[in-house]
């Protein structure tokens, strides 16, 4: 620990000095991690207003002498038939009904598993946790053959169906009803008379409510981000989520004969396909963050 | 309450779990018992192997160096020399919110040199005899990581951060009053404290690592680095390119097991070192 036993020495005499010098190298370091992070999205929106020679020629990290952004839209939302705004419906489709189905789902479970003691409740809880060490990427050759089998590839259902099992989700709720909902408050309830159902839906609800909106984000998220799984199930086109039909795009780049190559396209599609997400962030970070932070800090 | 929930699970993943074992013990030409033929082949499938070693080197290098950057900028938004902590902690985090196929294009698009005309700097001073070109073979493996540090850096600096806040106060202002300097406060108070997570996130990012698909097959779409470059990749060509559903089953089922082998193993591992011996004698 020479090091800090010399700043600490530094620090004696000169604190004002060695504090600012602190200070700008540690600023430093953040700015430069901060410049990492926002290179390519910053480039995204410069390029998306490019030309396709124009991307070429002019100097990359310069806005457009001509801006083409309209342009640029028409040709994402005509091209090929104009199967980018089905993209961009199927993601939001598959993202809002998935989240919150799975939200439904994984909150009455966490909330049987908090709130009620039965037979197989440990056997359950034994279940999830360790369905959460299982690579989810095994599972989808399988999936794939018995969905097949059933008629259930290239479907909405086929694609939805195996995102509502969120085991993390489940462990993430479990926890959070055993926090939020009084014993006292559901005993009483039921003094006064009201059902199992009506006591979830009426009186734990609204307690759960902040937990059920960090569940509905990270499992949102989570659908508007897949590829592997919706690649494996889905085979035309017009069942795409954006992440399936950008990279279909994006694998013509290269290809000798497949046409002219789509840069701009992928571009500004892959800027769309951020953008609600990018702009809402900052507004949902800490709901988002809370969920993240909880199989670790629980463990603390 | 718990048997909508239980329902899709063994409908959507139990189910395919074991249907995946079952598929792996039949003979991909009559489709008959064939025993552990499968695993044979996938024991005998240099190209499968050469793809598990390129993710353990891969993990090795970028972990590390990811996990260590996170620790690095979760330490200095948590210190009190750090300006705009909230604005600092936002930007990191806003990866998560772009879907993993979306950065491979940003950054495949960004390593292009007829793209990005940055590349072509070094050349036209003389230094070097062309562009460089990171999605050369050669280099496309660093290109990967550099991508995946980009995307999940900040998560897991999201989730230190958090559990650097629930560092008890009294334990810092003590060191504080000692004269301990910010730096060995971080080193020797807050860095023990938060292990636990440390490991947690480690264990997170082998377990992604092994699953690696997306990037490399985007980057592949764009610049022809290989298709099988990775294991899942491995897995999804025996599927779905040449058909032969029972050998990716057993490639997937061998897969999982190196994942679950990998982190219990690092678990195992680190825990005699990271716990001094008094504590885990405490905690049995």
């Amino acid at each position: 620990m020479a090091t800090a036993a010399a700043s600490h020495r530094v620090g004696l005499r000169y604190p004002v000095i060695a504090r600012r010098f602190k200070i700008t190298a540690g600023t430093a370091v953040l700015v430069i991690a901060a410049l990492y992070v926002l290179a390519p999205i910053y480039w995204l929106v410069i390029a998306s207003s490019k030309s396709a020679t124009s991307l070429f020629n002019s100097a990359t990290f310069l806005p457009a002498k001509h801006i083409v952004w309209g342009a640029n839209l028409h040709s994402l939302f005509t091209y090929g038939g104009g199967d980018f705004k089905w993209w961009l419906l199927n993601s939001f489709v598959y993202a809002i009904v998935t989240a919150t189905l799975a939200t439904a789902v994984s909150t009455m479970c966490g909330y049987g598993l908090a709130k009620y003691r039965f037979k197989m409740r440990g056997a359950v809880f034994g279940l999830i946790v360790g369905s959460l060490m299982i690579p989810a990427t095994a599972l989808v050759v399988p999936l794939f053959l018995l969905e097949h089998a059933v008629g259930l590839t290239n479907t909405y259902e086929g694609v939805i169906l195996p995102l509502l099992v969120y085991p993390f989700g489940v462990y993430f709720m479990s926890i959070y009803c055993a926090d939020a909902v009084p014993d006292v408050l559901m005993d009483s309830s039921r003094i006064d008379g009201a059902g199992e159902g009506r006591i979830l839906t009426k009186i734990a609800r609204p307690l759960l409510m902040p937990g059920m909106v960090t569940m509905f984000l990270l499992s949102f998220i989570g659908t508007w981000n897949n590829y592997f799984l919706p690649l494996v199930l889905l085979g035309s086109q017009n069942r795409f989520p954006l992440t399936v039909g950008l990279s279909a795009w994006a694998s013509d780049l290269n290809q000798p004969g497949a046409g002219q190559p789509l840069y701009p396209e992928v571009i500004i599609g892959s800027l769309i396909s951020v953008l609600p997400m990018l702009i809402l962030f900052p507004f949902l970070q800490k709901y988002v963050a809370r969920g993240l932070s909880f199989g670790a800090v629980a463990g603390e | 309450m718990t048997v909508p929930f239980l329902a899709l699970f063994a409908l959507f993943f139990a189910g395919p779990l074991i249907y995946s074992i079952v598929l792996s013990l039949r003979s991909p030409l009559t489709g008959g018992f064939a025993g552990l033929l499968n695993y044979r082949t996938v024991i005998g499938n240099a190209e499968f192997w050469s793809g598990v070693q390129r993710m353990a080197y891969f993990g090795a290098v970028q972990v590390s160096v990811m996990i260590g950057l996170a620790i690095l900028l979760a330490m200095f938004l948590d210190s009190p020399y750090c300006k705009g902590k909230r604005v600092f902690a936002l930007i990191y985090f806003l990866p998560y919110a772009v879907p993993g196929v979306i950065a491979a294009i940003m950054w495949g698009f960004l390593l292009e040199p007829d793209l990005n005309g940055a590349l072509s700097i070094p050349s036209k001073l003389g230094l070097t005899s062309g562009p460089i070109s990171p999605l050369d073979y050669r280099l496309a493996l660093y290109a990967i990581m550099l991508i995946v540090t980009w995307e999940f850096t900040g998560y897991n600096m999201t989730i230190l951060l958090t559990s650097l806040t629930n560092v008890p106060r009294q334990a810092l202002e003590a060191a504080k009053i000692d004269g301990a300097s910010e730096l060995s406060i971080a080193w020797r108070i807050k860095l023990p404290l938060i292990r636990r997570t440390v490991l947690f996130i480690v264990i997170l990012s082998i377990i992604g690592t092994l699953q690696l698909f997306n990037e490399p097959v985007i980057l592949n779409d764009i610049a022809s680095i290989g298709s099988s470059y990775t294991p899942n990749q491995i897995i999804y060509n025996t599927a779905f390119s040449f058909g032969n559903e029972q050998l990716a089953a057993a490639q997937s089922v061998v897969l999982a097991a190196i994942t679950i082998v990998a982190t219990t193993a690092f678990f195992g591992l680190v825990r005699r070192r990271v716990m001094p011996r008094s504590e885990n004698r405490a905690v049995a």
